[in-house]
């Protein structure tokens, strides 16, 4: 060998060693179990016993038989689905703050202080919040006279899962905001300015202006705010675990109980495809709707 | 490695708050030894000889009594060795009269600590 | 033309402000009250206000257990991250033959999320004997492509000149990047650091999963065990939270540049 080819392969030897560690915990800790799961979606198995091909019957039993995986799903679709109402709020928000307002800095500050916090203190804060007794919301509504008997609302099937999604809103907020003020602080200031100059009125600024070139932020929010129905696990664990009655049951939460609390790992691997599946088939329809190409602009 | 290193708020931070917690912790190893004092009075201010005052340890469910001890002839009582963060304190006497019981809270366990005069009174 | 008032935008942004910050404040009133807390109306400022419930706290609970087993799962996993995460960064600056793959290969890995590998996750834990450790809490944390990438574009940004003349004064490899590299490096170094450091002391449901015994839980843990053992009439529980909440507030407001911009470069990148 001549030396180059030594140095080259030392080299190459060189990167695969510093690879290695980090490969390695990404294939036992993402790309294994992703097969894994798949794998055992397809068999019956119990520890101890040995798995047994069954083909799509889990598949078959989640669909025709449990109610509580359509309850999960549609209660994650809706959890889902209130993520533009919090990315509306959180661009509301970032045009506030981007201007040079005098103390914009902390007004971000204090937006954004929520969302490093644990969730699961997050979960008890808000729980005591929601308290018929000590809580500041029936509080308020009891002294604005909006109501007379506290409202039990972590009990209650209907407002217990917007009661949950409010709580999540006030953490994820700030994540929003944060991302939509990168994203318009990176718009040119002279296409306003010619725009201004052309006599655009403000509003048709916005929309012409602001919300295209916000586009790849949006998709971001929009791929956060589907993957915080995966992350609202420990808000759900402390509020109401599942809700009266699978009223707050996300996919997450279901999951986790049909493979440690029932110790069925083949259905709750099944949970798992179909809600990898969601967030794939999600993300793909974002896409699109923010036209595409991950919503990024030609740079 | 200049000592400008040890102006950055990553430095100066940590610093402080361990050189607080090492403070705290000094504070706590001189001031430990369960040592509570006080004095038993009655309602004109006279210190009380002889009265039976009684320490009270909580345990789950309520308070049960833990140690009791006489105060000396200026109406002085102490006792030494207590190993609670929490408890109460009542003072007794011969004749009958009894104080309110007083919560007693530490800042940490077997603080040495000296209370406000129990006030001895009769009640019926 | 005047630039618009702002006067209204100031007072949009302090009622929004004063909406975000009422949960912190009614935790806290409650943990400061000396008074029953389930009396009905509760009041806005705390009635003999008094600390002694965090003593309590400390003592009712293995608080120092949980902050150790916290303390010692996060330094675990900033440090073995900064060390694979950098050499993982470094590797891919090179130019080698399968690059574009490895690459397109980490990318992949971003997509699928955490929540869609606990099962197996946990079954390879148990496999590798680490469940019901420090170690098996850290593990999945040790290495993030977010953080790699953030490696690799501030590696890439330093000046070829620097490293062709250290190699040419014959250091090896790694010295070249703990000397040289690393340094140049400071803001890359402080947002692996907050990003592992935030993501390792909030999470909830895998030391969940992995934890089988009440030692080696951590703070969230601890917070969502004794919520049904502290629900008494005493601020305790809300002493917890805040107690809680602490370390995590003060780290991040001494470094909510760094948090901030590895939040958002790694979003970008993905």
């Amino acid at each position: 060998m001549t030396w180059f080819e030594r140095k080259r392969t030392r080299e190459m030897a060189l990167v695969a060693c510093f690879l290695l560690p980090s490969l390695l915990i990404f294939f036992l800790y993402r790309i294994l179990p992703l097969g894994w799961n798949v794998w055992l979606s397809f068999h019956a198995w119990s520890p101890l016993k040995p798995a047994k091909w069954i083909g799509l019957e889990n598949y078959e039993e989640m669909v025709l038989d449990d109610d509580v995986f359509w309850d999960a799903l549609s209660n994650t679709l809706i959890f889902i689905g209130c993520a533009p109402l919090a990315i509306a709020a959180a661009l509301a928000i970032s045009l506030l703050v981007n201007s040079d307002l005098k103390g914009a800095a902390i007004y971000r500050t204090i937006v954004f202080l929520s969302y490093p916090l644990m969730t699961v203190a997050v979960g008890i804060i808000w729980r005591w919040l929601y308290d018929e007794r000590g809580g500041f919301i029936n509080y308020v509504l009891r002294s604005a006279g909006i109501v007379d008997q506290p409202v039990k609302f972590l009990q209650s099937f209907d407002l217990a899962l917007p009661s949950v999604i409010l709580a999540d809103f006030w953490q994820i907020l700030g994540f929003y905001m944060i991302i939509l003020l990168t994203g318009l602080q990176s718009i040119p200031q002279h296409l306003y300015e010619a725009a201004r100059v052309d006599g655009v009125p403000a509003h048709a600024r916005f929309l012409r202006i602001t919300l295209p070139l916000l586009r790849p932020s949006i998709f971001l929010c929009i791929v956060v705010g589907i993957l915080n129905s995966f992350t609202s696990f420990d808000l759900i664990y402390v509020m109401t675990n599942g809700g009266p009655g699978h009223a707050t049951e996300l996919l997450i939460t279901y999951i986790y109980k049909a493979g440690f609390g029932q110790t069925r790992f083949d259905y709750a691997a099944a949970l798992t495809v179909v809600q990898f599946l969601l967030l794939i088939v999600l993300t793909v329809f974002a896409n699109r709707l923010s036209g595409g190409n991950a919503g990024s602009l030609e740079r | 490695m200049s000592w400008r290193v040890l102006h950055h708020r990553f430095v100066v931070v940590p610093l402080a708050l361990v050189a607080l917690v090492a403070a705290w912790n000094l504070y706590i190893a001189f001031n430990d030894h369960g040592i509570l004092e006080g004095q038993v009075r009655d309602r004109a201010g006279a210190p009380v000889a002889g009265a039976t005052v009684i320490f009270f340890e909580r345990n789950a469910i309520y308070f049960q009594e833990k140690v009791r001890t006489t105060t000396d002839a200026k109406g002085d009582f102490r006792f030494t060795g207590l190993q609670h963060h929490v408890g109460q304190l009542e003072a007794v006497t011969d004749d009958g009269r009894r104080s309110d019981r007083r919560q007693v809270r530490l800042w940490f366990r077997a603080q040495d600590t000296e209370v406000a005069p129990l006030i001895v009174e009769r009640r019926s | 033309m005047r630039p618009p008032s702002a006067w209204p935008r100031h007072v949009i942004m302090i009622v929004v402000s004063i909406l975000m910050l009422i949960p912190f404040y009614w935790v806290l009133k409650t943990s400061l009250t000396g008074e029953n807390i389930y009396a009905y109306p509760p009041r806005l400022i705390p009635a003999d206000p008094h600390l002694f419930n965090y003593v309590d706290v400390w003592y009712l609970i293995p608080f120092p257990r949980y902050l150790l087993n916290s303390v010692i799962v996060s330094a675990m996993a900033i440090a073995g991250s900064l060390l694979f995460n950098v050499a993982a960064g470094y590797a891919l600056t090179k130019d080698f033959p399968a690059r574009r793959w490895i690459v397109l290969l980490l990318l992949s890995c971003m997509l699928i999320p955490f929540q869609a590998t606990i099962i197996p996750a946990y079954l390879i834990t148990s496999w590798l004997g680490v469940l019901d450790s420090w170690l098996g809490i850290a593990l999945p944390l040790l290495s993030t492509i977010i953080c790699i990438f953030i490696f690799k574009a501030s590696f890439e940004a330093v000046p070829r000149s620097l490293i062709d003349a250290a190699r040419v004064d014959g250091l090896s490899e790694w010295r070249i990047v703990v000397r040289i590299l690393l340094p140049l490096s400071k803001s890359a170094i402080a947002t692996n650091v907050i990003l592992t450091f935030i993501w390792s002391w909030n999470a909830f449901l895998w030391p969940l999963i992995v934890t089988r015994t009440p030692e080696m839980q951590t703070l969230p843990l601890g917070l969502a065990r004794f919520l049904s053992v502290m629900e008494d009439t005493t601020g305790a529980l809300y002493a917890f939270v805040v107690l809680v909440l602490i370390p995590g507030l003060a780290i991040f407001l001494m470094a909510q540049k760094e948090f901030i911009r590895g939040l958002t470069s790694g979003a970008t990148k993905g």
